[in-house]
């Protein structure tokens, strides 16, 4: 009932945004930050035990019963990490974003888009859960349309049509689910708990073969699309290059965020359904985005697109954690694969907020997101120079900050399964470092650019928000529990 | 049974269900006595309020009719929910138009408005009706009708789309006829009923010239090349009520003839109608990435329309009848439902624009004038394209929904490509409404009568989203469709 509450409080804050004038921006940041610490009171109330990770506070709400239509909201361990990943996410993306042009219906559509992050996660009803999943596009198309930098006409355009054919295949599947289901069973229902029945998908004689790998393959292309994973990431780096900073801090959490949750919250109750070879596909596919992604942001010289990328990359790791996972026989093992693939969605998130909100401050001071039109600044901006670094640092996977953990805990499991393969994702982690660390060195160290001239470093309140965000992936670093234990009690709950 | 004793059952029946005639006399003698108010030179608004109290009384008449199922001759008539609610949203599709066309209005408005009453006795008619020939002759009344509202405009071009409209509605009459006159030589009779369970080469014949005929009024490919000009041509709305109300009466006379009178050819109709709707779908939404007249993209957008709507046809053609054909046609009649407004609305929306031809640029700074008719007419091509809060993504769901319960899955993964497509131009259009400087000087209209039909259908589009209700309800009268073939 209270995350109903939170989340109807949410969408209320949203609309009134949009009404709000001159006064949107500061009405906007309080109501996300309001968000935040409401989903976190409620997170601490109902997970701070130990192994809470499954379901709390289920409830439905008959919509239209005579088609299976029900409104209903659940949470569990996985999706109030993730919730809360998106709440802090979207006070970030608000928080920085500062532009005189950035007007209410800005600040509205970011507020939206954080609902429809809250109202995937929520979701129990698969119709619902689709809704959701395409609406959040609709407020991102807006803003990277309105908003944008160069090209942003066919940006955003591209932007919406590739995410969209990957959500109606989305949609086909949910649909083959309720059908067979409903020929099975007698029963129209589009209810997670009861489609994502290993027994029944796993008979051949109430989903024949051939429509249960449909279901998969659907499934898979959505969220594989969002994720992304190699060869369906090509609206990501336009994406976020052309979006305006914050809500590149919303692509760059949320989006990926959208892609693990399907994995993880969708596929992974029903992991049983899903055979080895599409398991060794995934982590295939894993493996080339890791290595593709970490050789390509090498190559870039756009700091953000290299970003880009560098994200892209990262979400490598919770591909191959999820198909590594299932594959794996020890159990405890297991748990760490998986519980180090959904770490590593949530530190991916801050993360990414850390890295493109400095460089959005940077770009506003120097005017250049060029590397080489960049060097040694930090000569002039010494706190934007370091937290750059620490979100470098904590992006390559050192060990003491958030990026670590996942990376470390997914490595770890997954040796056991894929063997001699592991030489390639160690090949594409010291490209990561090395890229990360070139980078720093030709933009933020060395001789000065002298013809940047004078600029100036963050404000204090800057600074502030900042530093905040880089407590958190310290903290998350050095006491991974906070979130790691409601995981893996939730992945526990699972397998 | 011959023509003449099939007439004369009608005669003779009309005395028992004269309840269901009473909407149809009444809006008769109101268009005569509108005729002859024409001497006192009335203002157009005064015809239009008329028009719209008698469509609007006669909606309620059939509304409050009982639900029973009537019979009325040797299935010359039938009057049950199915076919009320056919009925109801031909009227709807009338009563949408009545406002926002006085713009046009040169002079003689009882005129436009007489015709209009009687184009929608024509199409009262044929709803109700279950017999070739009065469906024929009825449908003829509203094709003579649309053609003096077509050029009923005060351009010249009007009178060119009418003339288009004309001549190639005249060929699709023609075919009409002669797939009548097959048809009767096949089975002998122009009933539509089970006994027609016939294969003969005739039957074939018979078929395919129907199709032709009607298709060329359902405007699908490849008979669609006209409804490009004629849309484009005429006075926005009369091209709304082209795209709408003479659409979706194609499509109920199609799935009449062909689901029921053709019941023992499913198999050719599953081939031709894949065949077409495939066709219809793909050409008109790739034809429409590049229109830069906007009235054309909305005209090739309502082509790729029509390629879902007769999707239906094509799945109950693979399914035969069945639990599976009544989710699709449920899913059909809710999809009439929702075009009706996204495409009616969105026609309208181009008498925002005070310029002849309304080009995609033309719409450009739109939501800095009218933030809120910017919006609406977003979502009403949100709707079109089928994303979730409209009702155009509830139509499209159910309507995937029964392609994958038919077992249908390319056709389905067709259809979604198709409408993946369709919303690089969708949102192009809401591109430049929302992000592209004006051009040239205020060139936009945005009295009342041009913002109101577009606000309050974007209104309706958002409310039928949350009509989930309707389709289990739509379940249950779906079957009314077959209700000549008995014992079902």
């Amino acid at each position: 009932m209270f995350m109903l509450a939170i989340f109807i409080v949410l969408i209320l804050l949203s609309f009134a945004t949009f009404f709000m004038g001159a006064r949107a921006g500061v009405f906007a940041k309080s109501s996300a930050a309001l968000i935040l610490i409401l989903t976190v009171v409620y997170a601490f109330l109902n997970f701070s035990g130990t192994g809470a990770g499954g379901f709390t506070s289920e409830s439905t709400y008959a919509f239209a019963s005579g088609i299976g239509i029900y409104f209903s909201i659940g949470v569990d361990g996985l999706t109030v990490s993730l919730l809360i990943l998106s709440a802090v996410i979207s006070v970030i993306a608000l928080l920085i974003a500062n532009r005189k042009e950035y007007t209410a219906s800005f600040y509205g559509l970011m507020l939206l888009t954080e609902t429809g992050l809250f109202g995937i996660l929520l979701s129990r009803d698969f119709l619902f859960f689709y809704i959701f999943w395409e609406i959040v596009l609709v407020p991102m198309y807006f803003i990277i349309g309105r908003f944008g930098g160069e090209r942003k006409d066919t940006v955003s355009l591209k932007f919406f049509v590739y995410t969209h054919i990957g959500s109606v295949f989305i949609l086909l599947s949910i649909l083959t689910l309720f059908s067979y289901y409903y020929s099975y069973s007698g029963i129209f229902t589009l209810q997670m708990s009861t489609l994502l029945n290993s027994a029944f998908i796993n008979n051949s004689s109430y989903l024949p073969l051939f429509w249960k790998d449909f279901m998969l393959f659907g499934f898979l292309l959505g969220f594989l699309v969002k994720l992304p994973s190699f060869p369906l990431h090509s609206w990501l780096p336009d994406s976020y290059t052309t979006a305006p900073y914050p809500a590149t801090v919303m692509l760059a959490g949320g989006l990926s965020l959208m892609g693990g949750y399907g994995l993880f919250g969708i596929l992974l109750p029903i992991y049983s359904t899903i055979n080895s070879t599409v398991l060794w596909t995934l982590i295939a596919l894993g493996i080339i985005s890791l290595l593709y992604f970490a050789f390509t942001a090498m190559f870039q010289m756009n700091m953000k697109r290299m970003m880009a990328y560098a994200s892209a990359s990262a979400m490598g790791f919770v591909t191959i954690s999820f198909a590594a996972g299932i594959l794996d026989s020890t159990l405890s093992i297991r748990s760490i694969e998986l519980s180090g693939g959904i770490f590593q969605i949530v530190a991916h998130g801050i993360i990414m907020a850390l890295i493109f909100s400095v460089l959005y401050f940077m770009t506003e001071n120097t005017g250049k997101e060029n590397i080489y039109q960049m060097g040694g600044v930090h000569r002039e901006m010494p706190w934007l120079s370091s937290f750059l670094l620490a979100g470098f640092l904590a992006s390559l996977g050192l060990p003491g900050l958030a990026g670590f953990i996942g990376e470390f805990s997914i490595v770890v499991g997954m040796f056991q399964t894929v063997g001699w393969l592991i030489f390639f994702v160690i090949l594409a982690m010291i490209i990561t470092a090395s890229y990360h660390i070139w980078t720093a060195q030709r933009s933020l160290y060395g001789a000065y650019n002298e013809n940047l001239g004078k600029i100036k470093d963050a404000s204090r309140s800057e600074i502030a928000i900042l530093a905040s965000v880089t407590l958190v992936i310290f903290v998350l670093g050095i006491y991974p529990n906070l979130i790691f234990g409601i995981i893996s009690a939730y992945v526990g709950g699972i397998i | 049974m011959n023509i003449f004793s099939s007439i004369s059952y009608t005669l003779h029946a009309a005395s028992q269900a004269s309840l269901y005639y009473y909407p149809l006399i009444f809006l008769g003698i109101v268009a005569f006595v509108m005729l002859a108010l024409g001497i006192r030179n009335l203002n157009g608004k005064v015809f239009a309020g008329i028009t719209f109290a008698a469509v609007l009384i006669s909606m309620v008449m059939i509304l409050l009719d009982p639900y029973d199922e009537v019979v009325v001759g040797n299935n010359a008539l039938l009057f049950n929910r199915f076919t009320m609610f056919f009925a109801v949203i031909l009227i709807i599709s009338v009563l949408y138009i009545i406002f926002p066309a006085i713009r046009g209005l040169k002079s003689k408005p009882e005129i436009f408005y007489a015709t209009l009453l009687f184009v929608l006795i024509g199409m009262l008619v044929s709803a109700f009706s279950y017999d070739l020939i009065i469906i024929f002759v009825a449908f003829e009344a509203v094709s003579l009708g649309t053609y003096v509202l077509a050029g009923y405009g005060k351009q010249k071009r009007h009178l060119e789309a009418s003339a288009k409209y004309f001549f190639t509605g005249t060929i699709g009459t023609a075919f009409t006829v002669f797939g009548l006159s097959f048809f009767y030589t096949a089975t002998g009779t122009f009933s539509l009923t089970s006994e027609v369970i016939s294969s003969s080469p005739a039957m074939l014949i018979a078929l395919i010239f129907l199709l032709i005929g009607f298709g060329f009024k359902l405007a699908i490919f490849p008979m669609h090349q006209w409804a490009i000009d004629a849309y484009d041509g005429t006075e926005n709305s009369v091209s709304a009520f082209l795209s709408t109300g003479t659409k979706i009466l194609a499509f109920m006379i199609l799935i009449k003839i062909f689901l029921v009178g053709f019941a023992g050819d499913y198999h050719d109709i599953f081939l031709l109608f894949v065949i077409l709707s495939v066709f219809s779908m793909t050409y008109a939404n790739l034809a429409a990435l590049s229109q830069n007249n906007l009235k054309r993209l909305l005209a090739y957008s309502s082509v790729a329309q029509a390629g879902y709507l007769i999707l239906v046809i094509a799945l109950v053609g693979y399914t035969g009848i069945g639990n599976v054909a009544y989710v699709a046609i449920a899913a059909g009649m809710f999809y009439s439902l929702v075009y009706i407004f996204m495409k009616g609305g969105s026609f309208l929306a181009m008498n925002l624009v005070n310029r002849e031809s309304v080009s995609v640029s033309d719409v450009s700074g739109l939501a800095r004038k009218s933030p809120i008719t910017a919006l609406s007419f977003a979502i009403l091509l949100m709707g079109l394209a089928g994303i979730p809060f409209t009702g155009g993504f509830t139509a499209k769901y159910y309507l995937f929904l029964s392609l994958i319960e038919g077992n249908l899955w390319w056709l389905a993964v067709i259809a979604i490509l198709n409408s993946a497509i369709s919303v690089f131009y969708y949102f192009r259009v809401i591109m430049f409404m929302f992000w592209k400087e004006p051009t040239g000087e205020d060139h936009f209209n945005l009295t009342a009568y041009s913002k109101a039909p577009v606000i309050a259908s974007a209104v309706i589009m958002v409310a039928l989203f949350f009509f989930f209700y309707l389709l289990p309800t739509l379940n249950g009268i779906a079957p009314g469709l077959f209700a000549t073939m008995g014992g079902i």
